[in-house]
């Protein structure tokens, strides 16, 4: 149950099926995974909202959601992310599973039937998408990128990231420039659907009762026949040569502090978990160091929390600090991070933390987004385990393993923003 | 003990329900194959029941009262309740909305503990005024955290703006000055009121069997005698308190919210109501709606325009939501079309489409051990059942729909709140 089972069925592209009959409903998602670059990044971006707002079928906003809403409320949506210096794109269809439906409707089939249409059959006038999804689907996705500076952490947590990897793809962000989606042509967006397509990893995924058979086969027709030659990686950095900082000012009650840490990118599976679990200890859970430190004990945090990013080895402390106690708060929080490189670890605390992480782990077989999504993360960096086995794996990692990475991070870039 | 066990067939689910000699409400959901489970405990003490009478005698209460008491129980003499659940593994949290209090976990392994943990929580107030006081610091700085995010503003300076006397118009936190009043006194006045077993709920969904909840319920809990606490609220006029709210803040995109205010019982709306209320605002304002169409044609919203129904005691109000950068003309799009809604009704298409989308997501609301929980409590706390949605769904009509819109979304009685950016 919930086990993957995974077969290349052409050049670079993988179907993952993972049967289950737990649910009230089914998935199917095609991520399509590129290097994130400054020329493609926002065309991938605007094209997965073109692409999921309308097909030839379906040829308008309000034809295909009422296609979806007549499905049981069917969901049909893009997820555009990052992963190291990788650009995500996943494309997914979710619903009601067909032992649920009220006059035994087949909703997986339609539903296949459906990613099919708006992946390899969008609506087209001229040879080109149409202006009217371009320019709406553009106003909102430029929408969204402003968005993310109305809500403070995230905005402080993204220029802290921006700062510290200037030189390296992840700054770009998931959506790209904002000034390079205002560029965009309709060139620029149909050559980005064909590469997408023909020129991407790409890692299918179905979920749930169906059978999978029918879906693997059309899917193998309309992917095959591709040479793929598109190369992943993502730059490591694990040398700093100083702390630099940058402070922006705003009307804002609470200032946020967003420290940015270099660490160990590991790629065998248990020392990415000894990652996490460092992560775990330092500042990921309700017990971790700087939430009982930092916040409970000293309070000088509303909330303070680390968390790792092992495939691009940065780790980043956020915290949300009154103004007058921003310089205590990064000395407390570097006190605690030397703590942690000296291997004051309690037995209490790597407890709790790989508790934790367990917990997190087999409690993601409980839900097909998160499996979906620890699955795909997994085979893209070279992870296979399911959440069962890698959470088998906690239990043996040892404190001097933990210190060991702990003694890795390096910081890099401090971001702070300041309340008036 | 005597349980009732219901199932409903279509849905494959099962649950059972048992009230227990402490006085105890328990719903216990056992998801087959399930790896992990989710336990809820609340009790209907949220911000908006800061006046009641407990056997008796009226209280009245400072604002953020409720979520005060909620940090100070999640606390116990040893220390955060963190610190246990950490040995558990279970994440664990707490939270207070305008009508309730909730106490939750979700573990994979130690299920019995965890449960120990959280009766004892709830049974273990401990109220000095060091402890009172210590609060008022971290309770502050959530204060203004919330001051800085315009999703929370726009919504509660929309009650603002709805509400006269009616309690809604506070936030739920309180405010600094309100916090700095509560006393021990004052909160083991509502504990004593709304945490006496017989005025809370438990239920529990995933990895779980009644047997082991009720095993841990007969160890752990104390038998209460029932005690009658009544929340009285303030007469609210009809008539919204003022039409328009505008605040500003930092923000790239302005957001609003346009909410149309309705009579209010104390009684929550009925199962019927409710769904009839969903069906309604699927087909008016869903992504498959003329309106919704509109506004995006307009470029009055993205993708991130809702709408909801907020109801409670006294309260009761559609709320249309989303980011602007024409906020005002969006609204008054809004309010243009629900004019001609009430000219025109919901269509028999219109009607056949957003029933099978507003079944559609009743049915997996059953997917989740956590949304399981959810669904239980908010159906206790209405006094309404969970499977009979099931029923209700399949004998609606669109006469239903449109007799339910003759109650709602009256076009002279709504307010608008506004966040707009600093020029």
């Amino acid at each position: 149950m919930s086990d993957l089972n995974r077969e290349l069925i052409c050049e670079g592209v993988a179907f993952n099926h993972i049967a289950d009959t737990r649910f009230k409903l089914g998935r199917i998602s095609a991520t399509l995974v590129v290097p994130l670059n400054r020329r493609t990044a926002a065309a991938n971006a605007l094209l997965s909202f073109v692409l999921t707002r309308s097909c030839r079928l379906y040829p308008d906003f309000t034809a295909l959601n009422r296609k979806l809403s007549s499905l049981y409320g069917a969901a049909l949506y893009p997820s555009v992310s990052t992963l190291g210096d990788l650009q995500v794109i996943t494309i997914a269809v979710a619903g009601l599973d067909d032992r649920y439906t009220l006059q035994g409707e087949t909703v997986s089939a339609e539903l296949a039937e459906l990613l099919y249409n708006i992946l390899f059959d969008p609506k087209l006038v001229d040879g080109h998408f149409s202006d009217e999804d371009v320019e709406q689907e553009r106003r909102q996705l430029i929408e969204m990128i402003d968005a993310d500076f109305n809500d403070k952490r995230t905005y402080a947590i993204n220029r802290c990231i921006e700062n510290m990897c200037r030189d390296e793809p992840n700054a770009i962000g998931r959506f790209g420039m904002r000034e390079d989606v205002s560029a965009l042509t309709h060139e620029n967006i149909m050559s980005a659907w064909k590469q997408l397509l023909n020129d991407s990893r790409v890692e299918l995924a179905m979920l749930g009762s169906a059978d999978p058979t029918r879906v693997r086969e059309d899917l193998r027709g309309h992917f095959a026949g591709k040479p793929r030659k598109v190369t992943l990686s993502t730059i490591v950095k694990n040398d700093v040569a100083e702390v630099r900082r940058f402070t922006e000012t705003e009307e804002i009650v609470q200032s946020k502090l967003v420290m940015g840490f270099r660490c160990a990118s590991p790629a065998v599976p248990a020392d990415r978990i000894a990652n996490t679990l460092m992560g775990a200890i330092l500042g990921g859970t309700p017990t971790s160091k700087l939430f009982l430190n930092v916040r409970e004990k000293q309070s000088l945090c509303y909330y303070c929390a680390s968390r790792v990013n092992n495939t691009k080895g940065i780790m980043l402390i956020d915290s949300g600090v009154e103004t007058k106690n921003i310089e205590k708060a990064e000395e407390a929080i570097m006190e605690q991070l030397r703590l942690l490189k000296n291997g004051c670890i309690t037995d209490e605390e790597l407890q709790n933390a790989k508790l934790a992480v367990k917990n997190s782990l087999i409690s993601s077989q409980d839900s097909l987004g998160a499996l979906q999504l620890h699955y795909i993360t997994g085979v893209l960096t070279g992870q296979t385990l399911s959440p069962q086995e890698a959470a088998a794996l906690v239990d043996g990692i040892t404190k001097d393993q933990i210190t060991e990475l702990a003694r890795q991070i390096k910081p890099d870039t401090v971001f702070s923003l300041i309340g008036n | 003990m005597n349980y009732t066990e219901i199932s409903n067939e279509r849905l494959g689910e099962t649950y059972y329900q048992v009230k227990h000699p402490s006085g105890l409400t328990i719903v216990v959901c056992p998801k087959k194959d399930y790896n992990s489970a989710y336990a809820l405990i609340g009790t209907q003490f949220g911000s908006i029941n800061s006046r009641f009478i407990c056997n008796g005698k009226t209280v009245t209460v400072p604002d953020g009262t409720a979520h005060y008491l909620e940090h100070k129980l999640f606390e116990s003499e040893e220390g955060d309740a963190f610190h246990l659940y950490a040995k558990t593994g279970a994440s664990a949290n707490a939270f207070t909305s305008f009508n309730n209090t909730c106490y939750l976990f979700s573990c994979t392994d130690q299920f019995k503990e965890s449960l120990e943990i959280l009766f004892d929580l709830i049974q273990s107030p401990y109220f000095t005024p060091e402890t009172v006081a210590k609060e008022q610091g971290i309770i502050g700085q959530e204060i203004k955290m919330y001051a800085d995010n315009p999703d929370w503003k726009v919504f509660i300076n929309l009650l603002q703006a709805l509400y006269q006397n009616h309690p809604m118009n506070k936030d739920i936190a309180g405010s600094v000055e309100s916090i700095a009043e509560i006393t021990p006194e004052v909160l083991y006045e509502c504990y004593n009121g709304f945490y006496n077993l017989h005025n809370m709920v438990l239920c529990v969904a995933g990895k779980v069997s009644l047997d082991e909840v009720l095993a841990v319920a007969d160890s752990k809990l104390k038998n209460n005698e029932p005690v009658s606490t009544e929340s009285v609220f303030p007469d609210e006029p009809y008539a919204v308190a003022k039409p328009l709210i505008e605040e500003k803040l930092p923000v790239a995109v302005p957001q609003f919210a346009l909410g149309f205010k309705e009579n209010a019982p104390l009684e929550y709306p009925t199962l019927k109501e409710y769904l009839c209320t969903n069906i309604l605002l699927d087909a008016f304002g869903g992504t498959g709606s003329a309106l919704y169409r509109r506004l995006l044609d307009e470029n009055l919203i993205n993708s991130g325009f809702s709408s909801s129904y907020l109801s409670g005691p006294g309260y009761r109000t559609v709320v249309f939501e989303g980011e602007s950068r024409e906020p005002r003309r969006a609204a008054e799009l809004i309010q243009e079309a629900v004019v001609r809604l009430h000219e025109t009704g919901i269509s028999q298409e219109d009607f056949d489409i957003a029933l099978r989308s507003v079944y559609g997501n009743f049915a997996t609301s059953f997917e989740s051990p956590a949304s399981i929980a959810y669904e239980f409590v908010n159906a206790h706390f209405a006094r309404h059942g969970v499977f009979e949605a099931a029923d209700i769904l399949a004998a609606v009509t669109l006469d239903d729909i449109n007799e339910r819109l003759s109650h709602q979304l009256d076009p002279q009685n709504c307010a608008l709140s506004l966040i707009t950016g600093i020029e």
